[in-house]
């Protein structure tokens, strides 16, 4: 992983939770897994600390499903481990598993029951259930109580998977693509909710989703993957205060890469010769000659993707 | 103002939100409409407001803190700090003005717009409706 120190880099007031305890509310080390010989985890590390809501961004079929899945213990790894909360997933028993809560991509609902069916039954394995919190969710999202899952719209069944997974006040929140099918305005519902859920209980999210708009205001941190590993994780506001795009001649970008003792994070070739990179660190307004720019989410995502 | 809803953020440009936040509140203080003593909107009614990360928005307070726009009270609430009884100076608030025009000014120079042109839009948009 690439570990940037850049400038700005402000720690913000927010302080976590404990200060001494377990540090990590996950962590992989050198996590590997392949699908009929191809690669898709690839010695991958990574860690999410309490508290912390980090975006995971890669192109479709990069793995984030697998990685999101992996993180739960619902694939089988060829090697590396797992950690969650200290405790490798390995040994995931019931309390663990109370801690966490999943939004998959597809809902995986039993959707013979009715709504107030399936969170009754989840109920019974949730210590720390809140039934406050779901009546209130599934009135504001309008989602009927009573009707078979099966039933229900693609967005009032994503609602609902929603519902289950807040419900039980976990530790942590794993989201896969959580809001692929919700309006805008329930989107946003969607973010305050989980931002309400950092506030009042410092929860760790990770969230996977290609609504760049909603990972830029939620998330944080955000984390990029690409070829089979996790390969720059930052603030985001670090990652937009000090990378720029130089773009112009290859030597010349080169040359100046070095001068300003820049970090390069990408780098890929343009017509005639000359390059585009990313790069970080202390940069001046305007190079001479050369093309810089300030980079949104959607460019960073772009260079670091690839 | 404590209400939240007087800021906004537009996800998905190359300023980071908390630095569209900081600018924000510079030009309320700036301009007069937030003064010594008033409170601004806490890191939770902002926070869910804005559906963004509270880090993001204690990010942006705690830099304001640090440059003398804001002013840390009794607990946790923010205020404008002491010094800014009143709208600050026409030649101050035209300094806070001109970064914003030098970007439009390059990009009317890119387009090859003429001056007299460019300005006449500026023009037209000051007086539409925001």
């Amino acid at each position: 992983m690439n570990t940037l120190s850049l400038p700005q880099s402000q720690s913000a007031g927010l302080s976590l939770a404990n200060s001494g305890a377990p540090a990590t509310s996950v962590e992989v080390r050198g996590l590997t897994l392949s699908y009929a010989g191809r690669p898709v985890l690839d010695q991958l590390d990574w860690q999410l600390l309490p508290g912390q809501v980090v975006g995971l961004l890669g192109r479709n079929g990069v793995g984030k499903t697998t990685l999101l899945e992996s993180l739960l213990g619902l694939r089988d790894a060829t090697g590396g481990e797992v950690r969650l909360f200290g405790s490798p997933i390995a040994l995931m028993d019931d309390a663990m598993r109370a801690r966490i809560g999943f939004v998959p991509q597809q809902s995986q609902l039993f959707d013979w029951l009715t709504p107030r069916q399936l969170l009754a039954y989840f109920r019974s394995f949730y210590p720390k259930w809140n039934a406050a919190k779901a009546e209130a969710l599934m009135a504001r999202w309008e989602i009927p109580q009573d009707q078979q899952i099966a039933k229900l719209s693609g967005g009032q069944q994503q609602r609902l998977s929603i519902v289950r997974a807040l419900a039980p006040e976990p530790d942590l929140l794993v989201l896969d693509e959580p809001v692929s099918s919700l309006d805008p305005v329930g989107r946003r519902d969607f973010l305050r909710e989980l931002v309400e859920q950092v506030l009042d209980r410092g929860t760790t999210v990770v969230f996977s989703t290609h609504i760049l708009s909603d990972l830029e205001r939620v998330a944080f941190n955000v984390a990029f993957m690409a070829g089979g590993r996790i390969t720059v994780q930052a603030p985001l506001s670090d990652l937009m205060d000090g990378c720029r795009r130089i773009t112009g001649p290859a030597s010349r970008v080169d040359a100046h890469v070095r001068a300003s003792q820049l970090t390069v994070l990408s780098r890929r070739a343009l017509d005639g010769g000359e390059v585009a990179v990313l790069a970080a660190g202390e940069h001046e307004a305007r190079p001479d000659g050369l093309g810089s720019d300030a980079l949104s989410l959607e460019d960073l995502f772009a260079e670091l993707t690839l | 103002m404590s209400d939240p809803s007087a800021l906004s953020i537009n996800a998905g440009s190359p300023e980071p939100i908390y630095r569209q936040l900081m600018e924000q509140l510079r030009r309320r203080v700036a301009s007069g409409a937030l003064v010594a003593g008033q409170e601004v909107p806490s890191v939770r009614e902002l926070a869910l407001a804005l559906a963004i990360n509270p880090m993001t928005v204690s990010k942006a307070y705690s830099l304001l803190e640090a440059e003398g726009l804001l002013e840390r009270r009794r607990g946790l609430a923010m205020v404008v700090a002491a010094k800014h009884q009143q709208a600050r100076s026409q030649t101050e608030r035209m300094a806070l003005l001109r970064p914003a025009l030098q970007q439009a000014a390059e990009a009317a120079r890119q387009l090859e717009v003429e001056p007299r042109d460019a300005l006449a839009l500026f023009k037209t948009i000051l007086h539409e409706e925001p």
